[in-house]
């Protein structure tokens, strides 16, 4: 600091530099060798000193952001506890269940879950529905014909579709069925692969489609009345 | 001709190239204006000339850039560079005629690559958007330009060299260096996949960084000392900082690429080289701002030393910003916002336009012998000032504002990001309003003192005419 306040204090101070002499003048700055003084210079060391911290500083950066030099970035694994792990598959089945529904029932069942007054039986708060899950999964597993009573209405004058006819899985079977027990207010426990499997190894020799009081008489229990 | 002193005999050497190269600056600077205005108001409304082909936005902000860079950027470094080496070196300026050759093919270079970026003939390489048919032009009339340069500094009278001619020097050579290197990784030999995006911006960004920035930094090399009379201070880290530039700039510029399809080390080097970035930056303002502090009366008399100084100061504040905006946590919210449009508007207007303003304000008087009125440049010093100022804090802190309500993906888009983001929009139109006043005063200043009344002949004929 000194050294340098010296030599431009030797410079004419107010009027403007030629340029020859700029050139010489800082030429001969970069040849002076300091002379030992009794106190270190400081802004050198400053800058020694900062330099170390930046490097320092920015290798801990380069480690860190590039994963410890690795290619790809880390695969994030969320753990989740046992309740939302159950939660997430509930979701995910309910949410199949919602395009089987669509794809497949609602186009007579409609996709409120009404139906239509006299031809096809609501859906929403059905006792058919919301009763034992075996009572929805049987009658998608064959079908149901004959009168049935819904909501004090009654239904069953049109044909009734063959489901033994129809390619279903059973896991789309308790799909389904669980998204309709659970959707337009509904809220029934859900209906199992399991379940479904058992019931069709059950009634594998029954050709024909179920009739509404046999369903009725075969799961009391759980009807209302 | 009487005895000159040997300053004198220089700048009327230079005269003619200085002129030149400062009269067609001056016109793409206003260029460059019209579209920055056109540019922002389509952005506060969509509608603005939406029927005409020519100025779609993308096209009016790349033109923009463009004019910007390569016409202002480009005249303004040969003029400034051409009289500072002449004088450094106590050359004089030979070869005019082939300057101002090279000169107009580099101008009509520029004016069809415009043309052809309007036509929609745009490349999508950044800063290299203008057809690659004018490349060669370009190419060409810039190495004219760098051999006469060249020529200048091979006759110098002393042999040993200082600041401001590294940091000339450097950038004249560099430009056609990374010119070669994009050019080749991109149309010769294209590169694949990734590595052309990472090419295309390390070049747009490296053009800031080695071309535009060196020549401000050695023009204010150059004019502190010249003008208050001292030497720089701690001039022997100068050296250091020169290097520093050399070796990190090309390296930090990939910082942009944050959170972009790219391997993970090119942003995390870039963060990294911009951090190590702080060197230079600490060097250059120590060098500039421990001289400046020393007189800072005869900075605030003197209008080029205060443009000067307001370059400087606002490259250090700026590039630390720029450094902090690196880090990757910080990142995370600036990235992909206008906070980018505050990276390179405060580094051609805040910084390098008002190094050069005040260069030319310093050289003008000395080459025409003709004096600008003070009033005129301390207009043109507050309009420009109050226009970089508000600019610049619109975007930043709109672009604060853009990341951090971009980053809640909650928000309904239009109705709160957009409308958040809108005053700020309508805040930069106004500036670049002023910005294009402020220029066109900058460019009225010179003209008149390069062309003095172009039409006292006809007056005086009249006159005689009358009488």
């Amino acid at each position: 600091m000194s050294e340098d306040s010296k030599m431009s204090g030797n410079l004419p101070n107010n009027t403007q530099l030629a340029d020859e002499e700029i050139v010489k003048s800082h030429v001969e700055l970069t040849k002076i060798k300091h002379e030992p003084t009794k106190n270190f210079l400081m802004a050198p060391l400053v800058f020694v000193f900062l330099f170390g911290c930046l490097i320092f500083v920015c290798s801990i950066q380069l480690a860190y952001s590039t994963n410890y030099f690795q290619l790809h970035p880390p695969i994030e694994v969320v753990e989740l506890s046992p309740e939302e792990k159950e939660a997430l598959r509930l979701e995910r089945k309910i949410t199949s269940g919602e395009k089987i529904f669509a794809a497949r029932c609602a186009s007579c069942h409609q996709a409120n879950g009404l139906g239509i007054e006299g031809q096809f039986p609501p859906l929403a708060a059905s006792e058919w529905v919301t009763a034992d899950a075996g009572v929805i999964a049987n009658v998608i597993l064959k079908g149901l014909k004959g009168e049935i009573v819904v909501n004090g209405k009654t239904y069953g004058t049109s044909a009734a579709v063959n489901m033994a006819a129809v390619p279903i899985s059973d896991r789309e079977i308790a799909n389904v069925s669980t998204y309709v027990r659970q959707a337009w207010g509904n809220s029934a426990p859900e209906v199992t692969e399991d379940l479904v499997s058992e019931l069709r190894s059950e009634y594998s020799s029954k050709q024909d489609q179920w009739v509404g009081n046999e369903l009725r008489a075969l799961y009391s229990d759980s009807f209302g009345n | 001709m009487s005895e000159d002193s040997p300053d004198k005999t220089i700048d009327r050497s230079a005269r003619l190239a200085f002129s030149f190269f400062l009269s067609s600056a001056g016109l793409w600077l206003l260029i460059a204006a019209l579209f920055a205005y056109l540019a922002a108001c389509k952005l506060t409304d969509p509608f603005f000339l939406s029927s005409c082909e020519f100025f779609t936005y993308g096209k009016i902000k790349v033109s923009q850039a463009n004019a910007f860079i390569y016409g202002w950027g480009g005249n303004a470094i040969f003029a400034v560079s051409i009289w500072i080496l002449a004088r450094l070196s106590q050359a004089e300026v030979r070869g005019s005629v082939f300057l101002i050759f090279a000169g107009v093919i580099w101008n009509l270079a520029i004016t069809f690559g415009l043309l052809g970026i309007l036509d929609g003939h745009m490349s999508g390489h950044e800063m290299l958007e203008m057809p690659k048919e004018v490349w060669p032009a370009m190419l060409i009339s810039y190495l004219i330009i760098t051999f006469l340069i060249l020529v200048i500094h091979r006759s110098r009278q002393i042999k040993e060299t200082i600041a401001p001619q590294w940091f000339i020097l450097a950038a004249i050579l560099w430009f056609p260096a990374l010119f070669l290197i994009a050019w080749h990784g991109l149309e010769i030999n294209p590169a694949r996949g990734t590595l052309q995006t990472v090419l295309s911006m390390w070049f747009g960004q490296s053009l800031i960084w080695l071309w535009l920035t060196p020549v401000a930094l050695g023009a204010a090399y150059y004019l502190i000392p010249a003008i208050l009379g001292r030497t720089i201070d701690k001039y022997y880290l100068a050296i250091f900082g020169f290097w520093c530039i050399a070796a990190l700039a090309p390296w930090s510029v990939v910082h942009h690429l944050e959170g972009g399809p790219v391997p993970m080390w090119i942003p995390a080097i870039g963060t990294v080289m911009s951090i190590a970035m702080v060197f230079p930056i600490a060097v250059a303002s120590t060098n500039f701002h421990a001289t400046a502090f020393l007189d800072l009366g005869k900075v605030w008399n003197s209008l080029p030393l205060r443009f000067v100084i307001f370059g400087t100061l606002s490259y250090t504040v700026s590039s630390y910003i720029g450094v902090v905006f690196s880090l990757p946590a910080v990142a995370k919210i600036t990235q992909f916002t206008i906070i980018n449009e505050f990276h390179f508007n405060q580094r051609v207007y805040g910084f390098f336009s008002m190094i050069v303003f005040g260069a030319v304000y310093f050289a003008l008087p000395k080459i025409t012998g003709r004096e600008i009125p003070i009033s005129a440049k301390s207009f043109h010093f507050w309009t420009s000032t109050l226009g970089v100022l508000l600019l610049l804090l619109a975007y930043l802190i709109g672009g604060l504002t853009h990341g951090v309500l971009a980053g809640q993906p909650s928000l309904p888009w239009s109705s709160s990001v957009i409308s958040s983001v809108q005053p700020y929009f309508l805040i930069t139109k106004f500036a670049f309003l002023l910005l294009a006043f402020s220029q066109l005063v900058f460019v009225v200043n010179v003209w008149r003192v390069i062309f003095p009344n172009p039409f006292a002949k006809l007056f005086v004929d009249q006159k005689e005419a009358g009488a």
